[in-house]
């Protein structure tokens, strides 16, 4: 009677050969977009049809706009423009409770370079991070709803423009001062400039869980100016590096009198080390923040002299070296951390500057790349070939070489004026090596001319082959600066909010909506669904609501939709209010009802056919 | 004085038994509703025992047709319905134990009954959410009865009811019970 054991052999054989043979394990739409690019022309390259999706996101900073845009590459096309320092009416972001009180009454921010949150110096794509060089705030933007989930601001500051950029596992959020400013924003005379001002760099810490930020500590340097950085991979994980210029302290007209010296400074910085010193307490709290002086914890801060006013420093994917684009200096410097290392341990000083040793520029330098008319090199990304990519602002071109000999590869002409380039993964440890896009300033005849101004624009460069190709340009409102392309896969989305009956405020059927009063209070627990809002179920108009003038209204607003894409809004007539709730969302809209009379209310989100129905009133009976 | 069931058919009787059990932990029967906008399809999934799927966003667009809300409370038989197929199971165990050919034919009557009563239950509910439409409601459409089986078209919908895992175990279990008839046919 052992009969069976063959049988159920036999069955389990071909039930797994046919998983093997016939099964479909693969997951998403894959098509054409995800082909080699090899023998496409460059329409095909760029066309992603319907059905399919982008191999990437592209996170732009948005500039003074104070907003994150969102693209899709390589198709270039546009998802998303997500409000981060700025009001949207589109969104209700800045209108709503929760983000109006995170916005703090600001109308603009002047966002200028994302990072993504990394784990072992790899994009992995939870949070980005954005700063805001006019008010000295720094944003997460919550990468599975792109909402953004908090701003701080930060103390002592004079605009954290050599921000954003995170060590490898996001273990800080680096934010280095542009100006130079008396601690707390105080009042001194340009005079003391040299005495009374300070360059500050915040080390924000984030809470992934509870979403908030901290600012862990303030490092305090030189009243320098202080242009772009980078955090260290692997080796160099403990360091950041920071390009600075005015170190002639130059107080006016600084196109002038900061572009003197022939040589400014990189600083190193060991941020593990100071860490330990503050959790220490050797720190001086100022304004709120934990101030500590590297020069006072040996180890911690050098100096090397660098082309002048540089723009850009970048750690290469190993993290074995950082490369310095001079800006005014036409060339590129290649630095070893190595051998700045074995400076220090030597003890190898040729100067010292306000306290920091200054290590010698040519034991540490390891090369310099100077392409032949090559004007104003600003920032450098890399492949996975060992390449570095440089934009030239002066020249308006990108040109391609080799990290290890200074070989130049290729030089494409970009239109025009780049900032920034961004290549896909392109400041992780492993970057991809086939797209970078070319931030470009200026726009000028590359578009249909809407005016005196134009649009900026992007252009997609294939780089993929030792020949780089200009393979699409793409017109875009101001001002991106820098962006980071990130693997679509990495980003987590969620289609709705999860109800969540605990949630306060919220809502979850029609017959909990109620209208509350206490005091001069008027509270509205009430939904939104396909096509109607109901404040009150119970009473003769669900969709009324009256108060009497110079009640604070408070309207808590579930969307009860948990559908995918079907987002509510609501507006008030002549209020100047109008918010929204997306699905499952919990929403709250506060304001004081000081003007009398009648005013409609309706949604402001094409949710449904009967959308044009879904309104109610607001009564405001008179005093 | 009626003839013993052979053990052969007492094993079948047991896993009929087991299989009706088994049925509960899986849908019976479900509806998907496909639309231009909806094209990765909304789910109606049917458990012996409760409602599964996309409940709530089905009742939402209902009730643009004026269909009544339905949720485990509209079906007041959803909470019997696994004591009724544990009973089912009980008796087709007692019938094996019991080895009766008498019985076999209760067992198999008992279990042709209640799928006849299970698919006229089903008939009903389907031509009441169907038909009994509110007549106030924003969009008019003449009354319809959703098949229990195979494709419908309601406005901008096209839906497609099937049955599933539990009802094929279901009907495993049926085959299971009307095995000893063969078994213990006269040779």
């Amino acid at each position: 009677m052992k009969n069976w054991i063959p049988a159920a052999t036999g069955l389990v054989a071909g039930v797994l050969a046919a998983t093997v043979f016939f099964a479909d394990f693969s997951s998403g739409p894959s098509g054409s977009a995800t082909n080699e690019n090899a023998n496409k022309t460059n329409a095909e390259k760029v066309y992603v049809p319907y059905g399919e999706h982008d191999d990437y996101y592209m996170l732009s900073s948005g500039g003074h706009s104070g907003q994150l845009f969102v693209y899709g590459v390589p198709s270039m096309r546009k998802l998303r423009t997500v409000p981060v320092f700025t009001p949207d009416p589109a969104t209700g972001y800045g209108f709503d409770d929760a983000t109006k009180k995170m916005l703090g009454g600001f109308t603009w921010g002047d966002f200028h370079h994302p990072a993504i949150s990394e784990t072992d110096a790899e994009y992995d794509g939870k949070f980005v991070f954005a700063n805001d060089v006019a008010n000295n705030r720094i944003a997460a933007v919550d990468l599975k709803t792109f909402h953004t989930a908090d701003i701080m601001s930060m103390p002592n500051m004079g605009g954290p423009h050599a921000g954003t950029f995170v060590t490898q596992n996001t273990e800080y959020i680096v934010m280095p001062t542009r100006f130079s400013r008396p601690l707390g924003g105080d009042y001194a005379s340009l005079d003391q400039f040299e005495e009374k001002y300070k360059g500050i760099v915040s080390m924000v810490k984030f809470d992934q869980e509870t979403k908030k930020f901290d600012l862990g500590y303030q490092i305090m340097l030189p009243p320098w100016s202080y242009d772009l950085s980078d955090a260290g991979k692997k080796v160099s994980g403990d360091w950041i590096v920071m390009t600075t210029y005015n170190t002639e302290f130059a107080t006016t007209n600084l196109e002038i009198n900061a572009s003197q010296n022939d040589r400014d400074y990189i600083v190193l910085l060991n941020w593990k080390e100071l860490e330990k010193k503050v959790a220490d307490g050797q720190f001086e709290e100022i304004n709120g923040a934990k101030v500590i002086d590297p020069t006072k914890v040996k180890g911690s801060i050098y100096a090397i002299p660098v082309a002048k006013s540089p723009h850009g420093v970048d750690f290469t994917p190993d993290g074995t070296r950082f490369i310095a684009s001079g800006k005014l200096a036409p060339l590129m410097t290649v630095f070893s951390f190595e051998k700045a290392m074995e400076a220090v341990k030597n003890e190898d000083f040729t100067d010292e500057k306000f306290g920091i040793p200054v290590l010698p520029y040519d034991k540490v330098m390891e090369r310099e790349v100077d392409p032949p008319g090559a004007l104003g090199p600003l920032h450098t990304q890399y492949d996975d070939k060992g390449n570095a990519y440089n934009t030239m602002f002066i020249s308006s071109e990108v040109i391609k070489w080799k990290i290890d000999t200074g070989e130049v590869i290729d030089r494409i002409p970009v239109h025009y004026s780049p900032g920034h380039s961004s290549a896909a993964e392109g400041d992780t440890a492993s970057p991809d090596g086939n797209w970078l896009v070319s931030l470009n300033k200026i726009a000028k005849d590359a578009f249909l001319s809407v005016g005196p101004s134009h649009p900026e624009s992007m252009e997609l460069i294939d780089i993929s082959n030792d020949k780089m190709e200009l393979v699409y340009t793409n017109p875009v409102d101001p001002e991106p600066h820098y962006a980071q392309i990130i693997k679509a896969d990495k980003i987590k989305t969620i289609p709705i909010y999860e109800k969540d009956e605990k949630r306060p405020n919220s809502v979850w059927s029609q017959e909990d909506t109620r209208i509350e009063r206490k005091g001069n209070e008027v509270h509205v627990y009430g939904i939104a669904m396909r096509s109607k809002f109901i404040f009150d179920a119970k009473s003769k108009r669900p969709d009324e609501l009256t108060v009497k003038q110079g009640d604070k209204v408070f309207i808590h607003l579930t969307n009860i939709d948990l559908d995918q894409d079907i987002t509510h809004g609501f507006g008030i007539m002549d209020y100047n209010l109008n918010y929204e709730v997306q699905p499952g969302q919990t929403n709250t809209l506060e304001f004081t009802a000081d003007k009398a009379g009648t005013f409609p209310i309706y949604c402001t989100n094409f949710c449904s056919a009967l959308h044009q129905e879904m309104s109610g009133y607001l009564l405001v009976e008179p005093k | 004085m009626s003839k013993k069931l052979s053990i052969g058919s007492m094993l079948s009787l047991i896993i009929a038994a087991a299989l009706l059990v088994t049925s509960l932990f899986f849908p019976w029967w479900g509806m998907k509703f496909f639309a231009p906008q909806y094209p990765e399809g909304l789910d109606i999934i049917v458990y012996p025992y409760t409602l599964a799927g996309d409940i709530d966003i089905v009742n939402g667009l209902n009730h643009y047709i004026g269909m009544t809300e339905f949720s485990n409370e509209s079906f007041p038989e959803l909470p019997y319905m696994k004591y009724l197929v544990i009973g089912l199971a009980i008796i087709i165990l007692m019938i094996g134990f019991l080895r009766k050919k008498k019985l076999l034919y209760v067992g198999i009557g008992l279990f042709t009954i209640g799928g006849i009563l299970g698919i006229y239950d089903m008939k009903r509910w389907l031509k009441k959410f169907g038909t009994e439409l509110d007549p106030k409601a924003p969009i008019e459409l003449d009354p319809f009865v959703p098949p229990i089986i195979g494709e419908n078209t309601i406005a901008n919908f096209v839906t497609n009811s099937y049955f599933t895992t539990g009802a094929f175990i279901l009907g495993a279990a049926f085959i299971c019970t009307l095995i000893p008839l063969w078994l213990e046919r006269k040779k």
